[in-house]
This record gives C-alpha cells, sequence and structure tokens, in this order.
C-alpha cells in the first residue's frame, strides 16, 4: 500500500472529471494536508473514457505517477460500470463511489465486488435537476465527504468549495454547485 | 504573506512572472506552456502588472521581441515548449551571445515527428549549446523557485546571459500540487530591479547592437561570452544561498540524494527524480545502499563537483530523457566527462527513459536498480547504452 | 592606426559586441583602397552636390557658399582622400560630365 491516500476517478470526457479531482484537491489541500490532481494526459476527447488521479498526504507528496492501488475508486460515468481497467489495483480496503441511480447492491453485482464498501449516488439526476445538462462533479464530491469523512467533512468541503469556486464561476453557478455538493451528500446510499 | 496553495505547475510559473513583474513579455503560446502565459495575459488585462505583453505571429518572432526589449533596457520574460522553441532556433543563439538576459519557462516537450505533447527533453537538450543558462526542476515548488531566482542569476553583471527554467510537461505543468507561494513584496525585493547595460532608451550614450565581427573578433567574442558562463556558477550558489536565507528552501547545483555512502546511484533529470527519491528510500530500508543524484543546473554544468559527489560509488546509471540520434544520452555524455579524470572510475551506463511521455512507475524504476545491481555484481555492464520499456526491445 | 583599433583581448571586449560609440565608421581609412583617382575641377563644378550625394564613403567635404544670384548654399570644398576608395560614381554621375563638354570630375588612373 502507497503511504498516500489515492483515489481513482474513471469518467468521460466532458463531465469535468478532471475539474472534479483539481477542485478536491483544492479544498483537501485548504484544511492544511498536500495533495495532487492529474488526469491520464491522453487526447481530450468528449466522451472518450478518461482516468484522473488524487494523492493526500500530511507530509510532501512526491512521485507523479497514476495511482495504481487506489484507496477510493470514483466512477463518474454509470455506462463505465462494468468496463475493464476499473478492478486494477482494487484491495478489500478500496471504497467504491459509484454514479448510478441503481441500488447499492444491484451495482456491486454488477462491478463483481468481494464485499468491498460502494457508495451509490444519482448524481447525473441531481445535476440535471440544478443545471439541466451533465456535470456529475459537485455532486461526486458530495458523495465523497459522506464516504470519506476522515479526508475532507462535509463543513470543511462547502467552505472550500465555495471560495474555489468564486475564483472561476458566476455568483449563481456558485451557488447551484454548492447546492449540488450538498444533494450529493444527502442522496448517497450505502 | 506566504501562502500555501494547490496549483499546477504553469500556473506556479505565471505567479513567479506576476511577482517579478516584467517590463515585456512577447509569447506565441504552445502545448504544453499555453497555460503560462493564458494566466499571465489575465494578470495584465487585470492590471495586477505592469508588462506590455506582445502577442506575436511566431516563437521566431517572439524571442526577436523579447531580445529587442532586453536590449532596450527592460526585464522581459517568454514561455514555450518543444517545437515552439525549436522555431527560436536562432534567436536562442542571438539572445545569449548579446548578453541579453531573458528569462524564459521552458515546459519540456517531445519534439517532432510524430507529433507528441508529452514529456521528454529533447528540447531543452537540443539547445543545451545556445549559450543560455539551464536550470532544470523536479516539481512545482523547484520551478517556481527556480523562477524567482533566475533573473537575480541572469542579470547578475558578470553574468548577463538569458536563463531558461525547465519543468516537465503534463507531469508537473497540468498537475495541480501543494505548494509555497511566497510574498509578493519579498519577491520583489529578491528579485530587485534590472540594470540596464548599453540600453538602447539611453539617447545620450546611443549603441548599436548586433554588428558584424570577422575572424579577427568572433572568437574573443565567444571567450567572453564563455567567461559569463564560468561565472554563472558561483552567481547561481550566491543567489541559492540568499534565497535559502530569505525564503528557506535551500537549492545547490545538483541535489545529491542519500548519496554519502551509496554504492549504486542513478544520475536524472526533474521529475522522475521524484519517484526515484521514493525508491531510493524503499531500497535503503531493506538495506540497499542506492542513491540519486539529481542535476538541477545542467548549463554551466558543474562537472568538478559532480566528479566528486560520485566519488567512491562503485556504479552510475544515468538516466536519460532525451535522445541524441547517433550518439548517446546528453546527460550520459556529461557525466561521462566528469567522471573520466577520477583515478577509481565507477562502471558507468546509459539508458534512455520516456521519450515522448512513456511513464516510468516506481516498479520500472526499482528494476533500474536491480539491473545496476546485477552488473556491479558481475562487474562489468553488459549494455553501455539502451533503451528502457519500449517494445520489441 | 591608432591604438583604439589595436586588436583587443577577448578580456576587454564590451558585453554582447556591443558598439558603444557612434559615427566610427569615420575613423576607417578606405583610401587606402583607390587605385583609380577622382580630380575635382572647381572651374568646372555648378556645385549642385550630386557627386556629394552618391559618395559612398562621404569623401567630398562642403563649404558655405553663395549662388550667382547670391543666395546661400553649401559648395563643394575638396575630395578627402583620405576616405575616397575610388570607385568613381562621383564621375559618373555628375550631370557636367554627362553633357560631355568639359568635367567637373575627372577620373584618372593612379600613378604607379
Amino acid at each position: 500500500m502507497s503511504k498516500y491516500f489515492e483515489i481513482r476517478w474513471h469518467g468521460r470526457g466532458g463531465q469535468g472529471t478532471v475539474t472534479g479531482a483539481k477542485s478536491l484537491a483544492e479544498a483537501v489541500q485548504g484544511t492544511g494536508k498536500h495533495v495532487s490532481a492529474f488526469p491520464d494526459y491522453g487526447p481530450e476527447r468528449r466522451g472518450a473514457p478518461l482516468r484522473a488521479f488524487n494523492r493526500f498526504s500530511d507530509g510532501k507528496i512526491r512521485i507523479h505517477t497514476p495511482v495504481l492501488e487506489p484507496n477510493v475508486i470514483l466512477i463518474v460515468d454509470p455506462t463505465l460500470i462494468g468496463a475493464k481497467d476499473i478492478e486494477k489495483g482494487v484491495n478489500d480496503e478500496t471504497v467504491f463511489i459509484v454514479n448510478t441511480e441503481k441500488s447499492p447492491a444491484e451495482t456491486k453485482k454488477a462491478l463483481e465486488l468481494d464485499g468491498q464498501a460502494l457508495f451509490t449516488v444519482p448524481a447525473n439526476k441531481i445535476s440535471y435537476k440544478l443545471f439541466n445538462r451533465e456535470i456529475p462533479n459537485s455532486a461526486m464530491m458530495g458523495a465523497f465527504t459522506k464516504a470519506c469523512p476522515d479526508v475532507i467533512s462535509l463543513e470543511a468541503l462547502l467552505k472550500q468549495a465555495r471560495h474555489i469556486f468564486s475564483h472561476v464561476l458566476a455568483e449563481h453557478l456558485v451557488d447551484m454547485n454548492i447546492e449540488a455538493i450538498k444533494c450529493g451528500y444527502d442522496e448517497v446510499q450505502k | 504573506m506566504p501562502k500555501n496553495v494547490a496549483i499546477t505547475g504553469n500556473g506556479a510559473m505565471a505567479e513567479a512572472m506576476r511577482q517579478i513583474n516584467p517590463d515585456v513579455v512577447a509569447a506565441f503560446p504552445i502545448t504544453p506552456s499555453t497555460q503560462v502565459i493564458e494566466d499571465f495575459a489575465k494578470f495584465v488585462n487585470d492590471g495586477k502588472v505592469d508588462t506590455e505583453l506582445i502577442t506575436v505571429e511566431s516563437e521566431h518572432s517572439a524571442m526577436s521581441a523579447c531580445i529587442g526589449a532586453s536590449a532596450a533596457g527592460g526585464r522581459v520574460m517568454t514561455a514555450t515548449s518543444s517545437n515552439g522553441m525549436a522555431l527560436m532556433w536562432e534567436m536562442l543563439y542571438i539572445a545569449a551571445s548579446m548578453r541579453q538576459p531573458v528569462l524564459m519557462t521552458l515546459v519540456n516537450r517531445a519534439m517532432s515527428a510524430p507529433i507528441n505533447i508529452h514529456c521528454d527533453h529533447g528540447d531543452s537538450m537540443g539547445a543545451r549549446d545556445a549559450g543560455w543558462i539551464q536550470i532544470y526542476a523536479e516539481n512545482h515548488q523547484e520551478a517556481y523557485d527556480n523562477m524567482i531566482m533566475a533573473p537575480v542569476i541572469g542579470e547578475n553583471m558578470d553574468v548577463r546571459l538569458p536563463v531558461m527554467v525547465c519543468m516537465d510537461g503534463f507531469l508537473i505543468s497540468h498537475s495541480v500540487e501543494t505548494m509555497q507561494i511566497e510574498d509578493d513584496q519579498q519577491v520583489s525585493e529578491f528579485v530587485g530591479e534590472k540594470v540596464p547595460l548599453n540600453s538602447l532608451f539611453d539617447t545620450d550614450k546611443p549603441v548599436s547592437w548586433g554588428a558584424l565581427d570577422l575572424q579577427d573578433y568572433y572568437i574573443e567574442h565567444r571567450r567572453g561570452q564563455l567567461e559569463a558562463m564560468y561565472k554563472a556558477k558561483s552567481v547561481i550558489e550566491d543567489v541559492s544561498k540568499r534565497f535559502a536565507e530569505q525564503f528557506g528552501r535551500k537549492y545547490d547545483l545538483f541535489e545529491s540524494y542519500r548519496l554519502e555512502d551509496a554504492e549504486r546511484v542513478i544520475v536524472a533529470i526533474n521529475s522522475v527524480a521524484g519517484e526515484l527519491k521514493e525508491v531510493v528510500d524503499e531500497l535503503r530500508e531493506q538495506g540497499e545502499k542506492v542513491g540519486l543524484l539529481k542535476i538541477r543546473v545542467f548549463r554551466p554544468f558543474p562537472y568538478e563537483d559532480i566528479s566528486k559527489a560520485l566519488e567512491g560509488c562503485k556504479i552510475v546509471t544515468v538516466m536519460d530523457r532525451s535522445t541524441s540520434m547517433g550518439a548517446y544520452g546528453p546527460l550520459f555524455g556529461e557525466i561521462s566527462n566528469a567522471l573520466y579524470n577520477l583515478e577509481d572510475r565507477p562502471l558507468l551506463y546509459n539508458r534512455t527513459y520516456g521519450l515522448g511521455g512513456r511513464e516510468m512507475l516506481l516498479d520500472d524504476l526499482k528494476d533500474v536498480f536491480q539491473e545496476s545491481k546485477d552488473y556491479l555484481n558481475n562487474g562489468k555492464v553488459e549494455k553501455i547504452f539502451d533503451f528502457l520499456k519500449v517494445r520489441g526491445a | 592606426m591608432s591604438d583604439k583599433y589595436r586588436l583587443k583581448n577577448w578580456q576587454e571586449l564590451p558585453f554582447g559586441g556591443v558598439i558603444t560609440e557612434g559615427g566610427n565608421a569615420a575613423d576607417y581609412e578606405t583610401g587606402t583602397w583607390r587605385t583609380w583617382r577622382p580630380v575635382w575641377k572647381e572651374e568646372n563644378c555648378i556645385h549642385c552636390l550630386t557627386c556629394w550625394v552618391f559618395c559612398p564613403e562621404n569623401a567630398f567635404a562642403l563649404k558655405d557658399g553663395k549662388t550667382p544670384g547670391g543666395k546661400d548654399r553649401k559648395e563643394i570644398r575638396e575630395i578627402d582622400y583620405f576616405y575616397c576608395k575610388g570607385c568613381g560614381l562621383c564621375a559618373k554621375e555628375c550631370p557636367v560630365n554627362k553633357k560631355g563638354k568639359k568635367e567637373a570630375v575627372e577620373f584618372i588612373r593612379e600613378e604607379t
């Protein structure tokens, strides 16, 4: 096991997965931890499967290689459930957070898990409700803090996210993204 | 106030540029260095800097504008990568030979063809003879720190040479990492003002720049330029010391990582050093006497210091992230030069890795150390030169 | 040649090959290149200054003078053979020479 807390995001180009990883890193950084965030730097194509990574640590992070044995796997797009490379490096402790409207039991079965912890969140539904389009990353961040409150609490995430989003988004969009984080948190099922 | 931030490498370089507040920036953005100029353009637009941003029609023009603005007396910066720097080619030499301390962020990217936007060091290594000071960085913090030091080094009156601050494309430029951005005022005081020398704007003392040299003077001018490079070495050491005193982070011409009693050493440049440190720590825990020498300053190259640092080790693996077609790697050549005059030379060989962004995982690097162990046990190097992680090997 | 034009050691050169003195071409003797010599004939000259305009080495020296009508004008004073490299452009372009009756600039071989 790595000495870092490691996350692997599986998403598709255009859904904001990389932005999600970066925003989460910035938020966790705001709590005083060392962080890193980066994608697999492939060609950027809308709809193509992609991976993004986070490392969190109390000390300096020295490595830049892709996360091979993640503590947490975030599946940002439901159609990626069952994709081959998702199970790579999974162990008994790996936590799954999946964007799906299906139940945890169904999702576990679809992913053929051996009893790893799994959380589901209907992030697309939340995203459609708020933005009328599919950008599930804020809801995924909300679900993440429900699944891993030790890494960052909901309060800390909301505080940091407001700060981070306000640099890049208009005020009403900041509010909507904050709402998406809350909905993501609230609608998690285990 | 200094602040810890999670920021991309490019973003960190733009922050350094904002704090340096150059008179002129001329650039033609190219992946993966684009964001440096994008971010900086925002600073210009928002009035956070006093810079004249010149958007030119090519990299050749960018460097030309930099040289002109620098000769006019300004502090001048730019950023580029790969083919972009290749298009600056003749102007790189002219900047150096006209002794213009232009400051460049070079985000290392593979040279075409085939087109590839990912990291290797083919661009900066190709420009190693152009007369620029080359400083390399393992991570975001080092890249930023090097850039803060760059004007103080390049504009030193004994030096007056352009400085290229290199960092790995994507691996550093595009990843978000925790680092410390220093206080604006402190950085501003550290970098100071550029003292113009024979400025074109000094109308009381008109000068001609870029005149002709024939057989009677060219070699003397080149010799003088070389002297500046020699002097740059101690200036870099002095500036790094001053930087450590003010900001607390210590830098030498190269970093010796667990070298004291090391038998097997890898020499490498830039981000892979992070992974190598991790691997060295792990192997050390298993009792293996391994170490890392990470190059920071490639030009001027500190031959004697490196030879001293590697004296006593038994085998050295030089990892080049670029290839000089038909020759051994450029870094290998330098290390080989540095070691030749040692009485008790270590075994020495060269591995090329990571061209066009081919990833090196921790296990891959452990394999490299394993190979050096095998060579050492056999008492000889089987293959002096080879590619790592290439299919069909 | 003055010490100014002694070939200097690398330590003595200004940074980057910059030339810090203006107009130093004036110190350069191009007169040594001359194998043909223009000779100015004051008596035939109309002071149109065509030779002065065309001379690539600025070898025609001027003085203040008056037109036949009494207006101020510049006139040719002499050819400065320190600079004249004997290209013959002055003789070729001289409008008096072109008319063909007489010469204001005679172009002759240097004596050997």
